[in-house]
């Protein structure tokens, strides 16, 4: 078992942290407190080619490894979460479904745009009353001579009103739960589509996660993903993928923490010496450090898997789940390590601490994560 | 037109440590390319795009000069091909026999229109391999280069002098070393990073090339650590900053800085 | 009279120093100039015994004439040619170490002739060791100039010889619309580095150097990466290397390449909020704390 990056790889983390330290470094603080959707790293994202990173060459990506993309997800995210989860859901939940789903004619019509990034992909399944529950979704997709009509909201939509493609799940049959359920694609410019108020979070304050309405909003018959009542297996598979995309933000979001709070605690003086001499606040530097690389095995474990062509759901799972967790808890632990300066805007922890919460909750809270492990592990 | 650019895989001396004894240890160096050399391939890749050149890296070193991974870093950066000399001999190579090395290269090579190089090494800083380079090879050369444009034989140079910049034109092969700030190397994406283990790499062996014998031979005879002016090393006490500034400037007058 | 030592002089004749050093050697020391013939009158007038001056048409810069002075100096072949670092002597140095096949170094602290080897005390890897070197047969070596040489008297006859330059020519000069600055002539200087985190920042340091009677440096990141400041101004293994009275830093964790271009000044002041930066191994008086705070109060404090 060989525990070292590839060349490729290794290369591909140090172009990736260039990259964010010249381009996304600068404005994150800035898009973070303004909360402003970073519009403009669009096109140098895409120029850097991380948008369409782990789909094949002749569908437009880079035909990277998932490890590999993995790696780029963390270092972006390591500078700025908002950032990381804008890449991560365009490249994991949008790009995938139609990737893996789509017809040779849906391909051609989407798929070397976003895979290029230019155009940008959103996900939405999550409604109002139905998160965790998924299949109680409550949005229809009725069929009409000349397509389907699609009714309802859906909330929390990452990447909207900026993506120019929407993956959206509706019931072609309410009567018959989640194997009622069907996925469309929608484009952004939809009469019958809409997008609501800006949502004000606690983190990922530049990642925009409004709403979406769908008022009699027609799509033609060419635009269902798959055949009808595969939606809810759409999803479910997609978001096995999109969860290894978060459990790399949450790696770096943790990861930004520990390295703020080793050169604080080397640069700090209390009592005459830096406070990085201090064994409680080496022990905590020790347990960030450990949890972290612990993170990091089970997230490019996962990410191997996906790579190998075996299962990677359970190992998703665990990957998540764990990262996202070390992700809160190492952030929690950097402002105690910063003491009251951690506190405020200053110093960039308490952003890390904002923007960890989230990823023990989207994409499948932990108690989801748990589910699946242990449904797994009962087998 | 062909283009070559030259490229070395080395360590920062920022990373090595020096013992009492003025050996140097670069174990905990982390290697990569160095430092200008990227500003080099940058300013070589845009005249190769504009003149239809092809672009090819060129290396000379001791043991590593060839690894995969410094070659792949090389031609990610947008190199076509490289042409890699990797002998033991060549690690504690001065500057003049590494010149003559990557002259033999140039000759070897052939039809060579330019060779462009960095402004200096990150670890020796020395600033006279392209220079003796282009003596080896009888080619023009020109330092502080900012911006090249041109065809072969028709280069159109501009480089930097004290309060200005100079345009020069060079009617012939020549070797140009190019500022350090002559342009911001992009940073290398993913497709770039991914196509370099599959461009062409040729290696050299050294024994093959035809390097002139070098009449001056040069022997390290001992080290040391540097004499530096004595330091005071005096730390003071910033709590109060307006208290801590008199107490500089009182320092400072008493000592004639001020 | 078989000269010793050779000296490659370019476009000005700032190279005191490299005559001195010659002359160390003992043995006759000739120069060779490429440059305008009023260089070559004052090198002739120096401690020189002999100059070959390579003339060209004024178009022709000096690397143009690098055949010519590699020619002139193998026709009477050395021990040791010296040059200063400008880039055009560089290019000429270049040339006759080629030619000759001699060894070359760039950072000799001092040279001397013992039985057949040259001896160089050379600094290497950016100044953090020296290596005692001996050289069979010549060798070539970039150092700094120093000053226009005093007439000492004499007169070295010139020869003059007009070889057929290399194919380059200028056909433009473009120079600023601003002076570039001379951190070689001002006695106190202040350096500023990474810790200034906007280039906003950058009129509080005005502020001091006004105060101070400083002129404004950095080290290498601020300027290439940033663009705050014109290339004229950084210090370093790239850049400049200077001697004032006092260098003060702001912000400079004290990396190898910049400080490599200060190891001469009389005073080394560094400000600085990590107590671990590397800055603080070689300064006279060091402040750690932020910045922001102290470079204002010390500027109230020379008021």
């Amino acid at each position: 078992m060989d525990f070292e990056l590839t060349d490729e790889q290794q290369l591909i983390r140090d172009a990736v942290r260039e990259f964010a330290e010249a381009e996304v470094t600068p404005i994150a603080t800035e898009i973070d407190r303004d909360h402003r959707f970073p519009y403009e790293l669009l096109p140098k994202l895409a120029e850097m080619n991380l948008m369409g990173m782990p789909y094949p060459e002749k569908e437009g990506g880079a035909g990277a490894d998932y490890v590999s993309y993995v790696i780029a997800v963390e270092e972006v995210s390591r500078a700025c979460a908002s950032t990381g989860i804008i890449l991560s859901a365009h490249t994991s939940l949008a790009t995938w479904p139609i990737f893996k789903f789509g017809t040779e004619a849906q391909k051609d019509q989407y798929l070397h745009d976003m895979t290029s990034g230019r155009r940008l992909g959103a996900f939405a399944l999550t409604e109002p009353a139905a998160g965790t529950d998924a299949a109680a979704g409550t949005a229809t997709a009725t069929l009409h001579a000349d397509g389907y009509a699609l009714n309802g909201s859906k909330m929390f939509i990452t990447n909207a009103p900026y993506a120019d493609v929407y993956i959206v799940f509706a019931k072609t049959d309410p009567e018959r739960g989640a194997r009622g359920m069907s996925a469309f694609i929608l484009e952004k410019d939809t009469p019958g589509f809409s997008v609501g108020e800006a949502e004000h979070k606690l983190g990922i304050r530049a990642s925009s996660t409004p709403p979406v309405y769908f008022s009699d909003c027609r799509v033609p018959k060419e635009a269902l993903l798959g055949g009808e009542g595969d939606g809810f297996k759409i999803a479910m598979q997609t978001l096995d993928g999109g969860r290894i995309g978060v459990s790399a933000q949450a790696l770096g979001i943790a990861q930004a923490a520990l390295d703020a709070s080793v050169a604080y605690a080397k640069e700090r003086i209390q009592f005459g010496k830096p406070i990085a001499t201090l064994q409680a606040i080496q022990w905590m530097i020790a347990d960030m450090a450990t949890e972290i690389d612990a993170a990091r095995l089970l997230v490019y474990r996962a990410a191997s898997c996906v790579d190998n062509g075996r299962p990677y759901s359970t190992e998703g799972a665990m990957a998540k789940l764990f990262a996202s967790e070390t992700a809160t808890r190492v952030a929690g632990k950097a402002i105690q390590i910063h003491g009251g300066y951690g506190y405020t805007e200053s110093y960039p922890v308490e952003r890390n601490y904002r923007d960890a919460k989230i990823t023990e909750l989207y994409e499948g809270t932990s108690e989801v994560q748990r589910m699946v492990i242990a449904r797994s592990t009962l087998r | 037109m062909r283009i070559v650019v030259t490229y070395k895989w080395t360590c920062d001396p920022e990373e090595a440590t020096v013992g009492a004894d003025g050996t140097v240890d670069w174990s905990r160096a982390k290697a990569g390319i160095s430092t200008y050399d990227p500003v080099a391939i940058e300013l070589a890749r845009r005249l190769a795009d504009a003149a239809g050149a092809e672009l090819i890296g060129l290396t000379a070193g001791g043991k590593g000069a060839g690894t995969p991974i410094a070659t792949k870093a090389a031609l990610s950066r947008g190199l076509d091909q490289v042409v890699i000399i990797e002998d033991e001999s060549l690690q504690e190579a001065g500057r003049s026999e590494l010149a003559a090395v990557l002259a033999a290269a140039v000759r070897r090579i052939g039809d060579v229109d330019l060779v462009i190089t960095g402004d200096s090494s990150v670890d020796v800083a020395a600033k006279m391999v392209p220079t003796v380079l282009a003596g080896e090879l009888g080619w023009p050369a020109v330092a502080e280069v900012t911006a090249v444009t041109g065809q072969a034989g028709a280069l159109r140079v501009e480089r930097a002098i004290p309060g200005g910049v100079q345009v020069l034109e060079i009617s012939g092969p020549a070797v140009l070393a190019a500022s350090a700030d002559a342009a911001v190397p992009h940073v290398p994406g993913m497709k770039e990073l991914l196509a370099a283990g599959k461009k062409p790499v040729e290696q050299l062996e050294l024994t093959a090339l035809d390097v002139p014998a070098r009449s001056a031979v040069m022997t390290v005879t001992g080290r040391a650590r540097p004499e530096r002016k004595a330091r005071k090393g005096q730390l003071i006490d910033t709590t109060d900053p307006a208290a801590a500034a008199a107490e500089l400037v009182t320092a400072l007058r008493a000592s004639g800085a001020l | 009279m078989s000269v010793n030592a050779w000296i490659i002089v370019g476009d000005q004749p700032t190279v005191g120093s490299l005559i001195t050093v010659a002359r160390s050697l003992g043995g006759p020391v000739g120069a060779v100039v490429a440059g305008p013939r009023s260089v070559a009158e004052t090198v002739a007038a120096s401690d020189v015994d002999k100059v070959v001056w390579c003339s060209a048409p004024d178009d022709v810069p000096a690397e143009a004439c690098a055949p010519a002075v590699a020619d002139a100096i193998a026709a009477d072949p050395p021990r040791v040619v010296l040059s200063g670092r400008n880039p055009s002597e560089r290019v000429l140095l270049g040339a006759a170490a080629a030619r000759l096949g001699a060894a070359v170094l760039t950072g000799a602290r001092s040279v001397s002739i013992d039985g057949g080897d040259v001896t160089v005390v050379n600094a290497v890897f950016g100044d953090i060791a020296d290596e005692t070197v001996a050289v069979s047969g010549a060798v070539a070596l970039l150092l700094d100039g120093g000053p226009v040489p005093p007439a000492d008297g004499g007169g070295a006859p010139i020869e003059e010889v007009s070889a057929t330059p290399l194919p380059l020519k200028v056909i433009e000069t473009r120079m600023h619309d601003f002076d570039e600055v001379d951190l070689n002539s001002a006695h106190r200087v202040i350096g500023v580095g990474r810790g200034l985190k906007a280039k906003e920042d950058l009129a509080m340091i005005e502020e001091l150097a006004q105060a101070l009677e400083a002129e404004i440096a950095c080290s290498r990141p601020v300027a290439e990466g940033l663009n705050w400041m014109g290339k004229d101004r950084y210090i370093g293994s790239s850049g400049a290397h200077i001697a004032p009275q006092l260098y003060l830093t702001v912000g400079v964790s004290g990396q190898l390449q910049h400080m490599v271009g200060v190891t001469g000044a009389e005073t080394i002041v560094a400000i600085n909020s990590d107590p671990n930066a590397a800055v603080f191994q070689q300064t006279d008086y060091g402040l750690v704390g932020d910045l922001y705070q102290l470079v204002p109060a010390i500027t109230a404090a020379l008021k």
